[in-house]
């Protein structure tokens, strides 16, 4: 009975969406194992198969995210908010240090990044909350001051573990949000101008290791032998796989460990794919992202409330956030950030938190009114 | 708590996000298209300059063969031990590299019972710079260690046996300073820290440094071939990308009769030198038909076997840089000496020619003669006077004072045109270069460089090949060969032929005469025979030099010199057979002996008796006659 409505629900996703999904989880599983391939019969690490578990477990939540109703989850945002906030202080007092960041906490070999949760958290809790504001407040400062309280709170919590790059993905989905929920542009433009013009601020209690990362990419030959060399790397990757690439498990700058083996098979994972598969297959991968946020923003529209156009906003606002920057970062447009790829860089939380993420959009989907 | 309220409010806004985000994908795909399509050579280029590695792999050097294709220079294989220290168990620091190859190296000399070092500064250049070498511990190793090595190289890894050419000298010492020897090119260093491409291995060839090595390494050292290699970042070789082999040098084949030149070494070798002389001299044997080098040979000798890798440095050192023996010059054209008496032949053939002198000038010599106020008589060899003297008798008993005599008749021009038309005074142009030009004085020489007029008295010395006048052995032996096929002056050659390792000929010598003299037939065959009666006369001066069956045409000189050790003597002997149909010139020289009769003569017997497969005529009667 219960199960047959289920299946009434599942009937009524969006293909598109589902289909998008699963090619860029194939093409992660394939890029993830060229990535870390060595050669014919040399050793190699498992990540593909450890991120075929991450999808296995992913997909088992998406189903679950999509079942439920969103309006559901988000009665309970509060309380999702002060786990988010939670595990953020967790991990700055017992977090796992690695590179000199504490990012994640750990459970014997099983760890989690509460950034993850934390954007999850936020997109949540500020749609929850814009959704409920009366329409005319909404035109309010307050209305700004309170989604930016609610955002600067775990914001400033990742950018001390530090995180700068995941906490950044706040600022994008917070502005995306309120100017969907009708926030007035002007006082997104005065935020906007504030937050430029704190950057000089910010500039100098950045780390040196930050610093370097942030204006590496203005001229990369600066210090191509340390902090360029990622970057100069991925851009040699990425350019000599020319229009058609060289081929799949034949890319040298990746093969060879020019492409330093520790970041190709997530921050770095496109790199590899352009130089294997070329600009055609660049293309493909931003095509395929392109039709996923499309059909997100869709899914904004014809969402049954506002609470659903606001949650597949936030979550479109994320992944092209994370897209845009990582893309950007491998062919030199934009700083280094350790952001990963939505769904192809190796990495189990922002793997299950990208898939919650598309399942809640899915759920948006389902629950829509039918006329 | 399920509210309903209506969305459309927010479409125009949902649409900007949707162009926003639309604008941002495009943004993403020119870039990629920027970088992919538009700067794609130029990052392939970057991607192939970082990975490839060419390396220059050394070619084998050709062969030296004498005429008949005996082999006096090949290539034979050296085994060597070597460490690849990319294999050297992935050191990540400088200085693991250092004491891991250290390691490593303890082990080796462990196993092979050797003790070998290697400084941490090569290991560190090696490392750093040419990672997918094999660095060389042990060069040339004897079979014994070879089969040491091979039966427990599992206990050393990252240690390989390689096989290298290596120059070999099938004869040792023979004909060495005409074959000369190879050694690592000048100016090629090692430390390859200022080397100005970095991704390129640079492994020298072996250059030629001496001799036909010298004159032919632009044949001999063949095209080197190369290797492409790919390489990882830290460095270390993950694969062969593509393989060009290298080319063996071409074929060098001389105009030297290993079997003549053996013979000559041995002669020189067995010369008969007053007691605590050391043996120092050169021969060299043409043939004055061609101009052909058929033995050339300077004493004291080397082994060129020694400049090969390998060999302790004090032993190469101890052969280059013995200023007092000076064992590499090659004395036959990179020394100078007074020719003497065999000088005469120059001196009797421009009177001839001038008719100053006749067959029948007659001199009596008393053993002295006073000319000008010079202080002191100029005397003969033979104190006692030789009497009265025609030409012919004059050339037999090599007596001096006819020589003053008529030599100051005959004017110092004269003789000095005369010496320069057999190309006395300059190189002759043999092409394995370094040869010398010798001297030949004339007043206006003595002007500039002594800054002292000419006088009779250096006419009369020049007549007898003393004064100032220098010739290397090879000039004397064309001044031989000149008189055997009468009257051409031929350019000396060594190099016969080139060819190519699939054996077809690249280039082949042509006979070359540099002058034909300006002189009668008549008078050449005059100063001929004079030199056959100096010979073959039981009194000639010459007479040691005569070989039963075999007419010997030749002449003596004793040459004194001043030099750092006192007056000493140099001991000629230039000659031709047979001397109806010469096939034969040769000349012997030795810097520090008694006499070219007693000296150089019997070795100049020797090797025409070799040669001729005759016996030395052993019959002449009292040696102390026979001085000059």
């Amino acid at each position: 009975m219960r199960i047959k409505h289920y299946f009434e629900l599942l009937r009524r996703m969006d293909w598109w969406l589902v289909v998008t999904m699963i090619a860029l989880m194939v093409i992660s599983v394939c890029f993830i194992y060229s990535a870390s391939y060595r050669g014919p019969g040399q050793p190699m690490p498992r990540y593909y198969q450890m991120q075929m578990i991450w999808f296995g477990i992913g997909l088992v939540i998406y189903v679950v995210a999509a079942l439920v109703d969103y309006r559901r989850v988000c009665e309970w945002a509060p309380v999702w908010y002060a786990m988010a906030i939670g595990a953020l202080v967790l991990v700055l007092v017992a977090g796992t240090k690695v590179y000199g960041a504490r990012r994640w906490l750990g459970w014997g070999s099983f760890g989690i990044q509460p950034s993850e949760i934390a954007k999850l958290a936020v997109i949540v809790a500020v749609s929850y909350y814009l959704f409920h504001r009366p329409p005319e407040t909404r035109r309010q400062w307050r209305t700004v001051a309170a989604v930016l309280a609610l955002a600067g709170v775990p914001l400033a919590l990742i950018v001390v573990q530090p995180d700068l790059g995941s906490a950044m993905v706040l600022v994008p989905i917070c502005l995306a949000l309120m100017f969907v929920a009708g926030v007035r542009v002007k006082h997104l433009a005065v935020v906007v101008a504030i937050g430029l013009a704190l950057a000089p601020l910010g500039w100098m209690q950045l780390r040196d290791y930050q610093k370097a990362r942030l204006t590496v990419f203005l001229n990369p030959n600066k210090d191509p032998l340390g902090a360029g060399w990622n970057l100069n790397q991925s851009l040699i990757a990425v350019g000599s796989g020319g229009l058609t690439g060289k081929g799949y498990l034949q890319g040298t700058q990746n093969l060879l460990g020019y492409l330093p083996r520790t970041v190709a098979p997530n921050d770095f994972l496109f790199s590899v794919i352009g130089e294997e598969t070329g600009f055609v297959g660049g293309a493909c991968v931003v095509g395929l992202y392109g039709v996923l946020f499309l059909r997100g923003l869709r899914i904004a529209a014809d969402a049954r409330d506002r609470l659903g156009s606001l949650l597949a906003t936030g979550v479109v606002a994320m992944l092209f956030f994370h897209v845009f920057i990582n893309i950007g970062m491998t062919i030199g447009l934009m700083p280094i950030k350790g952001l990963p790829l939505p769904l192809l860089s190796h990495g189990g939380s922002f793997v299950l938190a990208t898939m919650t993420a598309l399942g809640l959009i899915q759920s948006v989907w389902i629950h829509r009114r039918v006329y | 708590m399920i509210i309903s309220a209506p969305s459309q409010n927010s479409e125009p806004r949902l649409r900007i996000v949707g162009i926003v985000i639309g604008l941002g994908l495009l943004v993403l795909l020119a870039a990629l298209w920027y970088v992919q399509i538009l700067q794609g050579a130029h990052y392939g280029n970057r991607d192939q300059a970082q990975s490839l590695r060419r390396i220059r792999i050394p070619s084998a050097r050709g062969d030296i063969v004498d005429r008949n294709g005996v082999v006096l220079a090949n290539n034979r294989q050296s085994f060597d031990i070597v460490m690849y220290l990319e294999q050297l168990d992935h050191p990540s620091k400088r200085q693991n590299v250092v004491r891991i190859a250290s390691e490593t190296l303890a082990a080796i000399n462990e196993t092979l019972g050797t003790a070998v070092t290697l400084s941490d500064h090569d290991v560190r250049i090696h490392y750093e710079q040419r990672r997918p070498l094999p660095l060389t511990v042990m060069r040339d190793v004897s079979t014994n260690v070879v089969a040491t090595f091979v039966e427990r190289v599992n206990e050393l890894p990252g240690a390989d046996l390689i096989v290298t050419p290596i120059r070999q000298y099938p004869f040792g010492s023979l004909a060495a300073h005409l074959l000369g020897y190879v050694g690592k090119p000048q100016g090629v260093s090692d430390d390859t820290e200022q080397e100005p491409e970095r991704f390129y291995y640079y492994q020298p060839d072996m250059v030629g440094v001496q001799g036909v090595e010298h004159a032919c390494d632009k044949f001999l050292h063949g095209a080197p071939g190369g290797k492409t290699i790919r390489v990882g970042p830290r460095g270390g070789s993950v694969g062969t990308v593509s393989e060009k082999l290298a080319l063996r040098g071409n074929r060098v084949v001389l105009t030297l009769d290993a079997r003549i030149q053996r013979i000559v070494e041995e002669a020189l070798d067995n010369v008969a030198l007053p007691a605590g002389r050391e043996l120092r001299g050169a021969a060299v044997v043409l043939d004055p038909r061609t101009g052909e080098v058929l033995a050339m040979s300077s004493r004291p000798t080397f082994d060129p076997n020694i400049f090969n890798p390998g060999v302790p440095a004090e032993t190469v050192n101890a052969v280059l840089y013995d200023k007092a023996r000076s064992p590499t010059l090659n004395r036959a054209i990179g020394a100078r000496y007074a020719p003497g008496s065999t000088f005469k032949t120059v001196t009797l053939l421009a009177g001839l020619d001038a008719g100053v002198i006749t067959p029948h000038d007659t001199v009596v010599c008393q053993g002295e003669l006073r000319i000008g106020t010079w202080p002191r008589p100029f005397g003969c060899w033979n104190k006692h006077g030789h009497g009265a003297l025609d030409m012919m008798g004059a050339m037999r008993q090599s007596c001096e004072i006819w020589f003053y005599q008529r030599g100051m008749a005959v004017g110092v021009d004269r003789i000095a045109n005369m010496a320069m038309e057999f190309g006395l005074g300059q190189s002759t142009g043999i092409d394995i270069g370094n040869d010398l030009d010798g001297l030949v004085p004339t007043p206006e020489w003595k002007r500039q460089h002594r800054g002292e007029g000419w006088w009779d008295g250096d006419t009369a010395q020049m007549a007898v090949g003393q004064s100032f006048l220098l010739a290397t052995p090879l000039q004397m032996a064309n001044v031989a060969a000149t008189f055997a096929n009468g009257g051409t002056v031929l350019q000396p050659f060594v190099v016969k032929r080139i060819e190519s390792p699939t054996g077809e000929t690249l280039r082949e010598t042509q006979l070359t005469v540099r002058r034909r003299l300006s002189v009668s037939p008549q008078n050449i065959e005059l100063v001929r025979q004079a030199m056959a009666t100096a010979v073959q006369s039981v009194d000639g001066t010459g007479h040691h030099a005569a070989v039963k069956g075999l007419n010997v045409a030749g002449k003596t000189g004793t040459a004194e010199a001043d030099t750092a050790h006192g007056r000493i003597k140099r001991a000629w002997f230039i000659g031709f057979a047979p001397y109806e149909q010469p096939q034969i010139a040769a000349a012997v020289l030795f810097e520090d002996a008694e006499s070219g009769g007693h000296t150089a003569a019997p070795v100049a017997a020797e090797i025409l008796a070799g040669i001729f497969s005759k016996s030395a005529e052993k019959t002449a009667g009292d040696r102390g006659l026979y001085a000059d």
